[in-house]
């Protein structure tokens, strides 16, 4: 059984007048340890694909069809509590914005810790503490315990995108959803954080839904792509079938996209 | 602290500014306080003496050297009218106002926090638009009339307060709680509005932040992402606000006080102007604007304890 199966999924707004349909048909699954990326311009449907996912779609003014299948249960039907308890323990999810992603008033070490002190109530507040710092560790923060006791506007967007993702990782998730994850940051940066993903991703078994516009991106982190347009799948397969062998004309035109570096 | 420094040092001069603004006011209003002691039928040369007396005769300047190096030692002058020392008048009338002004910002606390956040949870359903509705109208009444109608309807239809029986706090405590509980009510609800208008709208516009889907996704429910991230954020407008309120409070306690009959400050004060008994009169001002100012710095130190940002 794959870890996450997705069914013949769709999203139809009605928040307007006429519906719309925003995300339809699409398929696809991710086995544990893999990392999915997936590829689309803006408005392909892919956002919403990784927020009804990570259980973000709020339930009124759309439709939701088809079943996103973790573990064997459908997260589209499932009880609302019981949805949260997966939430930040075994499903977790980064932002492209880390600037604004991290709450400004709140002491990072209190945040890297929230999914602990909602899912592990049993857990000592000094086990959290040290679970915590042993995080921000992880994702290559120096002087973590000064990185825990400050508040996000002290740190660069870089160094809140590794907080960001300490934070997901402190329950040991199963799946990670990262969307757009390094699109504000600056492009050395850009490169530390799929290194990192990646490090985590053998170490931790981690399962990663990596959604970008940037297809160089995917090509360097992923081990299948899928390429969305218009809320459909146009075409999926393996980084090497897709990148070498692309089928479809719309696969053709992204890769052709792709700036050449030439010194 | 550097910064905190400063705040005091701008305190202070904005003090400096008051008092001469308060003190020259007096030299240019007409009215002379020799006349009004003595009564407009006394001669030129009684009124003279008295002005002499008083140390009116001196000129502008060295008064207000004087006045101002006597208040700094903590020496208010004596009243023209009553033959008191004037700080012993304040020590009389101000418990009576401040009790008031911090029962009204309890009241305006304990009602809009709860009632802002409920409509904030239920927005744009019916019960957020009538309390749109019913909050625009109580915003709009001012506080003393709101104070004639309360008089009216639970003073003298309902009987719950003896109106204009205000107990001194020296006879009877509860008494004189009982009593100001209503002043301070109609105070605080155009207070109450006001704080739960903007409380609401700052709940709002925070709850579409991002960090709150960030929150979601750690598996809080709505009601733990309301508590735990959304209200402390959205409290940092209002407590500038809050913090305006209380000197607000304090220089309206001026009407109220006439509406209920209450021997507080404000009273004093309304009577102190029209016997031109200046000493009073500025001494009041003076300490108004003081409590204005410290409770900007109060207002300041509690904001960069919320919010870290602000440096």
């Amino acid at each position: 059984m794959s870890l996450l199966e997705v069914k013949d999924f769709g999203v139809e707004f009605h928040d307007h007048l006429t519906p719309e349909k925003v995300v339809e048909h699409v398929s696809f699954t991710l086995d544990e340890g893999e990392i999915l990326g997936i590829v689309g311009e803006s408005g392909s449907g892919k956002s919403m694909t990784a927020l009804a996912i990570a259980g973000l779609l709020p339930r009124k003014k759309m439709i939701k069809e088809g079943e996103i299948l973790f573990e064997g249960k459908d997260l589209l039907t499932m009880h609302r509590s019981e949805l949260r308890g997966l939430q930040g323990d075994e499903i977790c999810m980064i932002f492209q914005e880390p600037m604004t992603a991290l709450n400004p008033t709140m002491k990072i070490g209190r945040q890297v810790e929230e999914a602990l002190r909602i899912h592990h109530k049993d857990m000592s507040p000094e086990d959290r503490k040290k679970r915590a710092i042993e995080c921000l560790e992880n994702v290559e923060l120096k002087d973590a315990e000064a990185v825990y006791d400050s508040y996000p506007h002290e740190l660069s967007g870089g160094m809140r995108q590794r907080v960001m993702i300490a934070a997901a990782m402190v329950g040991h998730p199963k799946l990670l959803i990262a969307d757009e994850p390094t699109t504000a940051l600056d492009v050395t940066v850009q490169a530390q954080i799929i290194k990192l993903l990646k490090k985590l991703n053998k170490k931790e078994k981690l399962s990663i839904l990596f959604i970008s516009h940037d297809l160089s991106l995917i090509e360097q982190i992923s081990d299948k792509v899928q390429v969305m347009q218009r809320g459909r799948i146009v075409e999926q397969g393996s980084v090497e079938q897709i990148f070498k062998d692309p089928k479809e004309e719309y696969t053709k035109q992204l890769i052709g996209a792709i700036p050449e570096v030439k010194l | 602290m550097k910064q905190i420094f400063k705040k005091i040092l701008s305190m202070l001069l904005t003090l400096l500014i008051v008092s001469i603004v308060v003190f020259a006011a007096f030299e240019i209003i007409p009215g002379d306080p020799a006349i009004s002691k003595l009564g407009s039928n006394a001669t030129p040369e009684s009124v003279a003496r008295l002005r002499a007396e008083m140390g009116l005769d001196r000129p502008f300047l060295v008064r207000y050297l004087s006045w101002a190096a006597d208040m700094l030692k903590g020496d208010m002058g004596t009243s023209y009218s009553y033959n008191m020392k004037v700080s012993s008048i304040i020590v009389d009338k101000l418990p009576i106002t401040l009790v008031m002004t911090v029962v009204s910002m309890v009241l305006t606390l304990l009602i809009s926090v709860p009632v802002a956040i409920t409509l904030a949870k239920y927005a744009k359903s019916g019960i957020d638009r009538t309390g749109h509705i019913v909050n625009q109208a109580l915003m709009a009444v001012p506080s003393f009339f709101l104070g004639i109608l309360m008089t009216w309807l639970f003073g003298m239809v309902f009987k719950w307060f003896k109106p204009g029986g205000f107990i001194s706090y020296k006879r009877n405590v509860a008494g004189f709680l009982g009593y100001l509980f209503w002043p301070s009510l109609a105070i605080a609800i155009p207070k109450c509005a006001m704080s739960i208008k903007l409380l609401r709208s700052a709940i709002l516009s925070e709850a579409d932040k991002e960090y709150v889907r960030t929150a979601y996704s750690r598996g809080n429910s709505t009601m733990e992402v309301l508590y735990r991230h959304v209200l402390k954020n959205a409290l940092v407008p209002l407590i500038t606000f809050w913090g305006m309120t209380v000197a607000d409070m304090i220089a309206g306690s001026i009407v109220i006080e006439q509406v209920f009959n209450i021997p507080g400050l404000g009273r004093m004060l309304l009577t102190s102007i029209s016997n031109r008994d200046y000493p009073v009169v500025e001494a009041v001002i003076v300490l108004i604007a003081m409590v204005v100012v410290v409770m900007n710095l109060i207002v300041d130190l509690i904001c960069r304890k919320v919010d870290p940002r602000i440096k």
